[in-house]
């Protein structure tokens, strides 16, 4: 995989950002470990390879702080896999999450998107 | 969160399952089955590393490191017994020496009293007082005029305490039927609320007390444990001093040993005004005590300071008051004389013991640290040593993905242990040395190493931790993993960098070793001139003890010591028996300007007209045996009604009455008391002390004297000193039930005490060389073993390139003379300047012995030779092809 998309266009997840992405992942269904990090590499368009070491860490964090729970079960290749699926506390901090990370990227844009230097580089 | 929640083979389970998916994903891409399992491989990463995270996530897993790193320490300390042995042995002597003596230093030159606000406690001092005084200590005491004024100024001062020994030594006491021994103190009435001493039972002494010097008594903690087994009814006792009954009101604080520098007293009683307790056990001077004596300055004086008020400002306001009180009983000072001046020292301590001691104890703390070098050192060595062997274990670990973090806590972790071994032998070790210290020092205050001593060791502890996990590392990580491929010992041992360290090591041991020795020859020297100084008269068969029998009137103690002796004469197996004031050998003495014939005698300028004076009863000098060199000696027919007489020293003679027979000369002391008429000299001989210069000598006869009280009896007998005194006490006894014998002992311990400071600081000081060679030794052999260990290959190859035997021995012992030479060489300065601070220390030995510089030289190159001579014979020994085939 990572031969498809070149180191330069890789960028760095913003510290917490990555318990927002697998919530979101985990929205439209249980999901395991391999799943959610394809989903995060195809949804964004192969500029976030997710390392495992971190996912499997976040992984373990979300279960502790009881926003997903895991259960081992089938893939549709019958494949054996723990699937995590969205607990009813893990919607409501996806949800917040979701709507600070808004607030965070209208900020961001509102100063990056502004003024001359935008417009110049744009052009 | 306690318990890790899945386990590890779960989660590998999973770690798996990923893989395994993203292979199926792979193939589905288009890619062969091998391929797709390498890529997923190689796109997951360290699997293990993965499942060890996991691993470590569970709160305990730093706990768990610890536990492996300190059983991984354990066993690989146990695999070596040998080092681990000399290590751990080597840190406790150098640590636990220094732990005692710190102990020991500590309680002599640091301890603050038990107190309340210490800070604010000052012992008051003084120049010497007016002429015409007697003092106790001239710049310690005062008299008791002198403390009324200076208490009722009502200044810088909150309160002025005085305290004062009921005797020189112990006092007699009794409590049941039998009589004893303790040492007791007078104190002001406000001693105990003065100084913030609370009792744990019972009531202090109040101002009334002192006033009407009440018969009570508060005991020491310690006299309560020791004499009375803590029984809470000691309250209401009555306690017989001196025949005086007191009844005991109090227990004071615990840790709480009064004031006496050194020694720990048993029981306090407000200050007194009779004959029985008059103060330092003195009988009275023309009828007078202490407190009625203007002009002997016998007490003691603390203070504290009003908070906020400095020392100066304290002086300031005392001084003039000092200074008028100081003449009470004197008359007005003559123009030409220089008054006494007041001053304040600091009462965290006790100042004039450390006077005393401090010196000799902050020497001994320099040895002990050059030994705690030498222990460091050699344990640092042993070390690098070590792991220099370990390399390629290191360079594998590295190989294998260890981190330089493992590394270190790994090194820390063995370190931290062989410290801990060390360290808790050498708490024990502590324990004895500053016990033996303490008894050797006769320091009788309790003794224990303390708070501030742990955490003074835990600090040299904590640095040889530092030290010794730093050391290695720097080694092992300098291999670098790169090592573990090259088997080559030749390659492996030829670095310099550490050998090079090594040596310095090794020189700087040599060189502290040097001095140590030096330092142990010069005192070793002097305490056997000490101990072989001729005391001027034979103490073979002689015996002491004192007496202090309740006496009212000179002609009753006449009566009473004429008895006394002539029972004692009577003794079978005693020869001959004698009496004194002052007790010979035991420092005590009553030095005096004289008048000889009317006048005060002309003395080159700068010479001293102090004579030591004593008073002794007949027969005294025929008991010492101090030859008489011209007229007679004291007799019985020398009486209070017949002609005053004295006893003169060659020394008196000498200085005094130069080239005239002293016979018939009339001497006298300066306030013309009691004129005596020389009739005997005697040759000179020691008197306070073993080390004393000869001093000009005048003995009085008791019985001409009207001062009489406590005597000390001497007596000659046949056979073991000792054994006479079941039958002396016996005779006292009978006289009177209630006296004991003070401080029995034969004449010959009594002078050894004199020089017990010196004895002890020399056998310290042996004690500490032999230790520095013993060190020294181990650490030299074993660092020259593992040098020849490290050359085994490169011998090999120059003896099959044709090297003898006897040339391959010279090199290994050329190596370690060359560094032996550069330790002297460096080491003999180093003691010459070690012993120009001794000098004050030597007695009949010069800083400069050089016997003891080139016994010291000799023993460093004899522990140099001797540690190299194994590993040169064990060079020798290599088979040339033994030794290339271990490559």
């Amino acid at each position: 995989m990572s031969t498809r998309a070149s180191n330069d266009d890789r960028i760095s997840l913003l510290q917490g950002t990555l318990d927002l992405l697998i919530l979101k992942s985990l929205v439209f269904g249980p999901c395991h470990g391999q799943g959610i990090a394809r989903t995060i590499q195809r949804q964004s368009e192969d500029v976030f390879l997710v390392e495992h070491g971190s996912l499997y860490v976040a992984l373990q964090r979300l279960e502790e702080k009881k926003w997903i729970r895991a259960k081992w079960g089938l893939s549709e290749n019958n494949r054996k896999a723990r699937f995590y699926s969205l607990t009813h506390q893990g919607r409501e901090q996806l949800a917040e999450k979701a709507a600070q990370w808004r607030r965070l990227t209208r900020a961001v844009g509102l100063i990056v998107d502004a003024g001359p230097a935008a417009q110049a580089e744009e052009a | 969160m306690f318990k890790q929640k899945r386990s590890a083979e779960d989660f590998a389970e999973e770690l798996q399952a990923h893989i395994q998916l993203e292979v199926d994903e792979l193939r589905l891409e288009g890619m062969s089955e091998e391929e797709a399992r390498r890529q997923a491989r190689r796109k997951f990463g360290s699997v293990r590393r993965e499942q060890e995270h996991f691993y470590m996530q569970g709160r305990w897993g730093w706990l768990d490191k610890c536990l492996r790193d300190l059983k991984h320490a354990f066993r690989s300390l146990l695999a070596s017994p040998a080092f681990t042995i000399t290590a751990v042995v080597t840190l406790a002597l150098g640590v636990g020496a220094n732990t005692a003596v710190f102990s020991v230093m500590h309680t002599v030159l640091l301890r603050t009293l038990p107190v309340k606000d210490a800070d604010r406690l000052v012992y008051l001092w003084t120049t010497p007082p007016p002429h015409g005084t007697g003092t106790v200590n001239k710049n310690e005491t005062f008299s008791y005029p002198v403390y009324d004024a200076l208490r009722n100024q009502n200044g810088g001062m909150e309160a002025v305490m005085a305290y004062v020994p009921l005797s020189g030594s112990k006092v007699g006491v009794r409590i049941g039927a039998q009589p004893e021994e303790a040492e007791g103190d007078m104190v002001s009435g406000d001693f105990f609320s003065g100084l913030g001493v609370s009792l744990q039972r019972g009531r202090g002494f109040t101002a009334g007390d002192e006033k009407d010097h009440a018969p009570l008594a508060v005991i020491s903690n310690d006299y309560w444990t020791r004499r009375f087994s803590r029984d809470p009814d000691v309250l209401g006792t009555t306690l017989y001093v001196n025949g005086v009954g007191l009844t005991i009101v109090g227990v004071a604080a615990r840790g709480f040993e009064g004031l006496e520098a050194g020694r720990s007293t048993d029981f306090w009683i407000p200050l007194q005004s009779r004959p029985e307790l008059n103060a330092w056990g003195n009988p009275l001077d023309e009828g007078k005590t202490y407190m009625a004596n203007p002009t002997w300055w016998c007490l003691r004086l603390i203070g504290r300071l009003r908070p906020g008020v400095t020392k100066a400002q304290a002086v300031a306001q005392l001084q003039p008051v000092f200074q008028a009180a100081a003449y009470t009983g004197l008359g007005t000072p003559s123009p030409g004389d220089k008054k006494p001046v007041l001053n304040l020292v600091d009462a965290k301590g006790f100042p004039s013991y450390g006077e005393e001691y401090g010196r000799p104890l902050r020497l001994l703390m320099g040895l002990v640290g050059l030994v705690l070098l030498i222990a460091l050192t050699n344990v640092a060595m042993l070390l690098m040593a070590r792991n220099a062997t370990r390399q390629r274990e290191f360079s594998m670990k590295l190989a294998l993905g260890a981190g330089r973090g493992d590394f270190l806590r790994q090194l820390l972790t063995e370190s931290l242990l062989l410290v801990t071994a060390g360290g808790l032998l050498a708490w024990l070790f502590a324990i004895y040395a500053t016990r033996a210290l303490g008894a050797w020092a006769q320091i009788e205050s309790s003794l224990a190493p303390d708070g501030a001593v742990l955490r003074f060791t835990a600090a040299v502890l904590a640095v040889a931790v530092v030290l010794f996990g730093a050391v290695p590392l720097r080694t092992a990580l300098a291999g670098g993993p790169s090592l573990a491929i090259k088997t080559s010992a030749v390659v492996s041992g030829a670095d310099t960098g550490k050998t090079r360290m090594g040596r310095v090591f090794v020189v700087l041991q040599m060189t502290v070793c040097v001095v140590l020795l030096v330092a142990a020859g010069l005192l070793i020297r002097t305490l056997r001139d000490l101990e072989n100084t001729p005391l001027g008269f034979s103490t073979d068969g002689l015996v002491v003890f004192g007496v202090k029998p309740q006496i009212h009137s000179p002609e009753q103690g006449r009566e009473f010591y004429c008895n006394l002796t002539a029972k004692l004469q009577q003794l079978p197996g005693v020869e001959s028996v004698g009496v004194m004031m002052w007790r010979i050998g035991s420092w005590s003495s009553n030095n005096n300007e004289m008048l000889v014939d009317g006048k005060l005698p002309d003395v080159p300028s700068g010479g001293s007209r102090t004579v030591r004076t004593n008073v002794v009863g007949p027969g005294f000098f025929r008991t010492l045996e101090v030859p008489m060199l011209a007229g007679r000696e004291f007799a019985d027919s020398d009486t209070v009604s017949s002609r005053h007489v004295g006893i003169i020293n060659e020394e008196f003679a000498r200085r005094f009455l130069p080239g005239q027979n002293p016979l018939g000369h009339v001497i006298d002391t300066e306030r013309r008391n009691f004129p005596i008429t020389i009739v005997g000299v005697v040759k000179n001989h020691k008197y306070r002390s073993i080390d004393e210069e000869p001093i000009p000598m005048a003995w009085y006869e008791y019985a001409q004297i009207p001062v009489i009280g406590r005597m000390d009896v001497e007596m000659r007998v046949h056979g073991e000193p000792l054994a006479i005194l079941p039958a002396a006490r016996k005779v006292v006894q009978q006289m009177d039930p209630d006296l004991p014998l003070i401080q029995p002992m034969t004449q010959r311990a009594q002078y050894d005490l004199t020089i017990s400071s010196q004895v002890l600081f020399a056998r310290l000081a042996g004690f500490f060389g032999l230790l520095a060679v013993v060190l020294v030794a181990a650490g030299l052999y074993g660092a020259l073993a593992y040098r020849v260990s490290r050359r085994t290959a490169e011998i090999g190859i120059r003896m099959a390139m044709g090297a003898r035997r006897g040339q391959v021995v010279w090199m290994i012992l050329k190596d370690s003379l060359v560094l032996t030479a550069i330790g002297v060489a460096a080491g003999v300065p180093s003691a010459m300047l070690v012993g120009r601070a001794l000098a004050s220390s030597l007695y009949g030995v010069t800083p400069l012995d050089g016997t003891s510089y080139a016994l010291a030289v000799a023993g460093v190159v004899c522990v140099a030779l001797a540690a190299s001579a194994l590993p040169a014979s064990r060079a020798a020994a290599v088979e040339p092809l033994t030794a290339l085939r271990t490559e």
